[in-house]
């Protein structure tokens, strides 16, 4: 363990600048996650709050918390959501109108009040409080008490999570995954040799004839003889009958 | 440097592990066996864990010896045992609605979650068999319900509350018709969910730094003995409070119920609504009881406040509901209430009556759902009141049912509501929240309307032709519904045992 | 009131022999019940049958152990503890029944008028296709009326009446396709609602301050609770018994549940559960008699509801109305009698039992020219029926002549007592309580006589298409048995009947008050002379066949002294608010999900998509502001 631990109770100056530069960076970064428009902006503000807060960690002599907060939620689960953004398409963004009417002013006013009762509670609860520091906890070395606790007071907790690991990959799955059913599978030989059978028709569908007098998909193609291709009509969208209006030229053949 | 890993008194831990093997060996069979055998591994495996638990449960209670084991993390007390029990039992009830596949072909979940609602291959997909992997879920989901009532510290709580509330968020996506219904009721319970969990780990901060300590016998200690401020305290237990109350479904963190209650599959809802209740309200009662048991006067007031609230909230709004599931939903709510001031009246009638109103409650609306299930048309379940209308004269037997049903949550006696209900009460005037029980009587009073309303509704109005049939129900839902209606009854008119039960369970184990 | 003289100790005994059997009593019409209800459209053929043969054998039961309770000596009671219902802890509540001399004229009561009844409607429903529900209904009342009388405490008394509110709600609702007849339901449940919820707060104070509920502890117990409790606790039963029995300020459901099938108005809402809160306010005499302003109470509103229902009485045109404008003034007679408390807790039960008698041939009679007359209820449009019925005529008439009190009939040895004991009650209240009787002795002559004259009376009023006839046999010999009844009992009644109760609500001494019996009687006697020659000389001819204008008084008596207004400012208008307020917040949050996702699956538009997501701001939002709240609250406390 090479990291300084910090003394109980004491605040170096180092320490004390090194939160005073920090701590606004973290605010603006947790700020910034919520305000921004874009989701890639979003996940790299999220990703500077974590960062700060991995350094607080440090700070207070906690490295191991410090160091997988970076490596694990920064470094990990952060660049994974950047991937997703990034695969999905970074201007999927989702359109920020509200349509509930005073829900931001509410929002704002409650969440206003809501951190200024926990500022003024906070402020009166810890003003009188002396600190205990992490020196006994850290006595052997900041990993190890906390490989300690993990496999002794906690060891029943740290087993079940792994429950809880298994139920989010199993749900992911879930969610996320279809199965391809080996038959569903179509080889390029198969395509073919159904492309060619008999019966089948291998050259593309017409499209809406040189006649049609639209080119909506809804809108049957026209043989040269005006009589309707057969083969033109989806069987999904209905068939649309031209009115006579329709029909009629638009004038624009001039 | 060397530590020793703690005892672990594996037959005190044996109902949940049981549970937690099962589950895993149930995610191997879905990986493993042939799609078609699935169903039929899974269910047996299922209900062979569930029931060597409940043997666990029963020798450990035998046992008569309340252990603290896994360090400090587990404790395994009479009520723990009692509430783990009463999970087992209602878990069992719930399996048999969740594996029931008479009343639709491939069951009450969707084939494969992923494909889009709607889509071609979505309407492909609708008479194959359901997902398989429901049955470990709720394994997982029981599991996590037991260890959360029966931790002993708030951090093995947490991951616990995490462990059951994760595979339910999964569940409810995966109803296999009005899924877009379904999957955004899933959502919304999972991003309300973690917005609730927030709340719970920051209390757990805040009583951390207040007693230097997260298991519940250090807080107990700590609550007199600690030099700190009281604020921190206090703000802790304000928001873990809020966690938990948000799991009960108390107002206002009750905004979920109805819209997940309506989305999630049927067996779904009836599991969360019997068996989420009792791990929820056993959590609630172990904090509350053990380790915050002296600072009662200060949270009691603002918890009988909410208490009051959900009573009255719940009952009103049940009142203007056209959906049998929403109904439910909000009566589900007032029951919150209902047990809420039971839990608060914090002596050991308290405790007693209400564990005994979750298991009652409990039976009771297993039933009913599963008496919802059963009403179908074409287009799955009718869960339009309107619909409901001359039930009675189409399918007299189980109208009667549901009757008897209804009349049990209206709190009629000789029905396990009207026990339940008045065990609840009396505890709470002897624990001097007389005000609490006046608001519930009101409550149960205008409760009673809306449930009386769908009776009248079955029995008085003549079938329509959009009225629809009653499916002949499966052997699992009848077996399920068989022992909710009998045990509503039999907790009704001879609640003897069941109350020898929870007063044999004694106290809880600080 | 100090001449009652309460043995040491109320302690019942134990039942042997036969008694131990009591509870056949509610268990024959509850299986029976549960038979018609289970087989459904299986048991149409033979259903009623099966109804009525379980009422009678439970009257004959009934029967059995009002002479085997009659036989022993000493205390007459017995006691059955079927099994403990919560045996835990100090909560202590046993599934135990009573079968002591006030239980046991009220199992006669309801069987023996129940058993009439039932017959009577075999032949009333007849061409009604719910008739076999209608019987089931039946059945699950006369279950639960037994239980209600038959529990040794108060919890097994609350099974009864939640079973006989619950009955009673079916019933008036049955012909469900009327929309007042749903309405009238709804009303009788909400009423009744308000009164329970007195009830069972009542039962949580007794087991709060005594730790039991069951009679004996209740009633030894209750003199050692301060004046405050025992008043708090006697208002709440009194709240539920005013519910129950249609008493000012909950009279309004009565007249309205009248929309019922008539067996069910002559059963129910006559004869027997209306008359529950009597039995409720008898049964407690010990916690009545306990608290002078309790009975100062009980006794106002009895005087105020007596007069409240006569006046009523005198404005209605509906035949069935008017009886139950009566039943109100009459029950309001019974709480008079049980406020006075000594020994006008009897003369109240027996004016409940002579009541039960002739309410019940009087409805059962007005349903007979229902029956004659295809459903007409307005008595403008009968009159002159005497010809044409004379069964029922002859019937109602003795029914007529009970309720003003003439003598012979019952009526005269049962109210006129009453309002000799308000007269002489002590101090100036005495002339108030018994002027106000006598002034109702006297409108229930006028209104009664005004009911009879322009029905069986008086030119023929009635539309050409009418052919008055004779109703069945079935319907008439319970109409004549039921007459019968209302002769013989009053007389019978005034004298046994008050021995017979003496060991539950006390021995009393002879009472000498300021007015001697004669010059009550007198007074009496004139008092209903004069209403009857008035009803007699106005109605003799005929009445106009519309609605004529008429002064404030009339036009506020026929629109029930504007009680349902009353109750619209009072109860509906701040819960209309509650309700509408929730609906609002509710539309606003949770509808609109639902109403949007129904347009979503719908294939919605991308505006209601993003309106799906918005709302779980919404939902998150309210649980930040309770969170904030609960926050609050706690942080309070140290402040504070």
């Amino acid at each position: 363990m090479s990291t300084v631990l910090a003394l109980a109770g004491e605040v170096t100056t180092g320490e004390a600048a090194t939160f005073y530069i920090l701590a606004p960076i973290a605010l603006i970064g947790a700020i910034g996650m919520v305000w921004a428009r874009n989701a890639v902006h979003s996940a790299l503000f999220l990703v500077l709050t974590m960062l700060s807060l991995g350094v607080f960690y440090i700070l207070q002599a906690g490295p191991f918390i410090g160091m997988v907060q970076i490596i694990v939620y920064t470094g990990a689960i952060m660049m994974l959501f950047l991937f997703v953004l990034m695969l999905i398409g970074r201007d999927a963004s989702d359109s920020l109108i509200e349509t509930l009417r005073g829900q931001r002013t509410v929002a704002l006013l409650l969440g206003i009040g809501f951190a200024g009762l926990l500022c003024t509670g906070l402020g009166r609860a810890v003003g009188s409080m002396t600190s205990v520091g992490l020196d006994e906890a850290n006595a052997a070395g900041n990993t190890q008490g906390i490989a300690r606790d993990l496999f002794t007071k906690y060891v029943f907790a740290f087993e079940v999570t792994s429950a809880l690991l298994i139920t989010a990959a199993v749900g992911a799955m879930l969610l996320a995954h279809v199965e391809k059913v080996k038959a569903e599978k179509v080889t390029q030989l198969e395509m073919m040799r159904a492309r060619f059978a008999p019966g089948n028709y291998p050259a593309p569908k017409p499209g809406p004839g040189v006649f049609a007098a639209t080119n909506s998909v809804a809108a049957p193609g026209l043989l040269p003889d005006r009589t309707v291709a057969g083969r033109s009509l989806s069987a999904l969208v209905p068939t649309r009958e031209l009115t006579e209006a329709e029909a009629a030229p638009k004038g624009t053949e001039k | 440097m060397t530590f020793k890993l703690p005892a672990i008194d594996y037959l005190a831990l044996a109902p949940m592990l049981v549970l937690f093997g099962a589950a895993c060996a149930g995610v191997l069979v879905d990986a493993l066996v042939p799609r078609e055998w699935r169903y039929h591994v899974q269910v047996p495996l299922s209900l062979v864990a569930l029931l060597a638990s409940g043997g666990f449960v029963v020798a450990l209670a035998n046992r008569k010896e309340h252990v603290v084991t896994a360090g400090s993390a587990v404790v395994i007390d009479g009520p723990g045992l009692f509430l783990q029990g009463s999970i087992v039992v209602l878990g069992i009830v719930a399996l048999f609605l969740v594996a029931e596949r008479r009343l639709e072909p491939g069951g009450a979940f969707v084939a494969q979650a992923a494909v889009v609602a709607g889509s071609e291959a979505d309407r492909k997909q609708m008479r194959k068999p359901g997902v398989t992997e429901v049955y470990p879920m709720m394994l997982f989901a029981l599991a996590g319900m037991m260890l959360f009532c029966s931790a002993n510290d708030l951090l093995t709580m947490f991951v616990a509350l995490e462990v059951f509330s994760l595979p339910l968020y999964l569940l409810c996506a995966l109803a296999r018709r009005r899924r877009l219904l379904s999957q955004e009721a899933a959502v919304k319970y999972f991003l309300l969910g973690a917005f609730a969990s927030a709340f719970f780990l920051y209390g757990v901060a805040m009583i951390y730094g207040y007693a230097g300590k997260v298991d519940f016998r250090g807080i107990n200690e700590a609550v007199l003995g600690s030099s700190n401020s009281k604020t921190l305290l206090l703000i802790g237990l304000a928001m873990l409070a809020i966690g938990l109350l948000f799991k009960v479904a108390a107002v206002p963190f009750h905004v979920w119920t109805p819209d997940v209650y309506q989305g999630a599959p049927t067996p779904i809802t009836a599991f969360m609504a019997a068996c989420t209740k009792v791990a929820a309200f056993g959590g609630l009662l172990r904090v509350l009881y053990v380790a915050f048991e002296r600072s009662s006067w200060d949270f009691r007031p603002t918890l009988g406040v909410i208490a009051a609230a959900t009573m009255i909230v719940g009952a009103v709004l049940a009142v203007t509901q056209t959906d049998i599931k929403r109904l439910l939903a909000y009566s589900s709510v007032a029951n919150a209430g209902y047990l809420l001031t039971g839990t608060l009246s914090m002596n050991r009638d308290g405790l007693k009556y209400t564990m005994f109103y979750l298991v009652a409650y409990g039976f009771t609306v297993l039933a009913a759902f599963a008496i919802v299930m059963l009403v179908r048309d074409s287009d799955g379940e009718a869960t339009h009141l309107a619909r409901w209308a001359g039930l009675g004269r189409r399918s007299p037997v189980f109208a009667s049912l549901f009757t008897f049903l209804m009349l049990a949550f209206a709190g009629i006696p000789l029905t396990s509501g009207f026990t339940a209900k008045f065990g609840v009460f009396a505890a709470a005037v002897g624990g001097n929240m007389t005000w609490l029980v006046i608001i519930g009587v009101l409550s149960s009073m205008i409760l009673a309307f809306p449930y009386l309303r769908v009776v009248v509704l079955m029995w008085l109005s003549v079938p329509g032709d959009d009225t629809p049939t009653v499916s002949v129900p499966g052997a699992f839902t009848a077996a399920a519904l068989f022992v909710g209606v009998a045990m509503t009854l039999v907790l009704g008119v001879a609640p003897n045992q069941a109350l020898e039960l929870v007063n044999d369970a004694g106290a809880f184990l600080r | 009131m100090d001449n009652i003289q309460y043995s040491a100790a109320v302690e019942y005994a134990a039942a042997s022999g036969t008694l131990s059997s009591i509870w056949l009593l509610f268990a024959i019409p509850l299986a029976s019940a549960a038979v018609l209800f289970l087989l459904g459209r299986r048991a149409d053929k033979w259903g009623h049958l099966l109804g009525v043969a379980s009422v009678v054998a439970t009257f004959v039961l009934g029967l059995v152990y009002f002479f085997q309770l009659k036989g022993l000596s000493g205390n007459r009671s017995a006691e059955v503890d079927l099994f403990s219902f919560m045996p835990v802890g100090s909560l202590k509540v046993d599934f135990g029944l009573l079968l002591d001399p006030l239980s046991a004229v009220f199992v006669l009561l309801i069987t023996g008028v129940g058993s009439l009844i039932h017959i009577y409607a075999v032949g009333y429903m007849a061409h009604d296709p719910g008739r076999r529900r209608f019987f089931a209904f039946f059945n699950l009342f006369i279950a639960a009326m037994l239980l209600l009388v038959l529990g040794n405490n108060y919890v097994m008394l609350y099974f009864g009446w939640e079973g006989v509110g619950l009955a009673s709600y079916l019933l008036i609702s049955f012909f469900f396709d009327k929309p007042s007849a749903a309405t009238a339901g709804k009303k009788a449940f909400l009423m009744n609602r308000v009164g329970d919820a007195g009830f069972a707060i009542a039962m949580f104070l007794m087991f709060a301050q005594l730790g039991s509920v069951n009679y004996d502890d209740v009633f030894n117990g209750v003199n050692q609770l301060t004046q405050g409790t025992v008043l708090v606790m006697g208002l709440l039963l009194l709240l539920g018994a005013c519910g129950k029995s249609g008493q000012f300020p909950l009279q309004a459901w009565l007249p309205d549940a009248m929309e019922g099938p008539t067996p069910v108005s002559a059963l129910i809402h006559a004869a027997t559960m209306v008359t529950a809160g009597v039995y409720l306010i008898a049964r407690s005499n010990a916690v009545f008699s306990a608290n002078a302003t309790l009975q100062t109470v009980v006794v106002s509103i009895g005087a105020l509801t007596l007069l409240i229902g006569c006046v009523i009485g005198c404005a209605k045109d509906d035949i069935k109305r008017v009886l139950a404008y009566s039943t109100v003034s009459q029950i309001g007679y019974m709480f008079l009698g049980v406020g006075l408390g000594g020994a006008a807790y009897a003369l109240a039960i027996i004016h409940l039992l002579a009541h039960g008698f002739f309410k019940a041939g009087m409805f059962l009679g007005a349903g007979s020219v229902m029956h004659g007359m295809q459903d007409q209820v307005d008595i403008r449009r009968f009159g002159g029926l005497w010809k044409y019925m004379k069964i029922t005529w002859i019937t109602f008439g003795l029914g007529y002549v009970a309720i003003i009190g003439l003598p012979p009939l019952s009526g005269f040895f049962t109210k006129d007592p009453i309002i000799l004991a308000a007269f002489n009650r002590p101090g100036w209240t005495g002339w108030l309580f018994g002027g106000a009787a006598l002034l109702g002795a006297g409108l229930t002559a006028f209104y009664m006589t005004r009911l009879f004259v322009l029905t069986f009376h008086g030119p023929k009023r009635w539309t050409d298409g009418q052919h008055p006839h004779e109703s069945p046999a079935v319907m008439t010999v319970p109409l004549v048995l039921l007459a019968v009844g209302s002769v013989a009992s009053g007389f019978l009644m005034s004298t046994s009947v008050v021995d017979w109760l003496t060991p539950v609500l006390g021995k009393h001494a002879e009472e000498h008050g300021r007015l001697g019996h004669w010059t009550v009687t007198g007074m009496t006697m004139a008092v209903v002379a004069l209403g009857l020659a008035a009803g007699v000389l106005l109605f003799r001819k005929g009445t106009a066949l519309e609605e004529q204008p008429a002064g404030p008084v009339v036009t506020a008596a026929r629109n029930n002294l504007y009680a349902d207004t009353f109750n619209e400012l009072v109860f509906e208008l701040p819960g209309r608010y509650l309700t509408r307020a929730l609906v609002f917040l509710d539309n606003r949050g949770i509808d609109g999900v639902v109403n949007g996702l129904a347009a979503m699956v719908g294939g919605g538009s991308g505006r209601l998509r993003r309106a799906q997501t918005g709302y779980v701001r919404s939902y998150a939002l309210s649980m930040l502001g309770g969170a904030l709240l609960v926050v609050a609250a706690l942080m309070a406390v140290t402040l504070g």
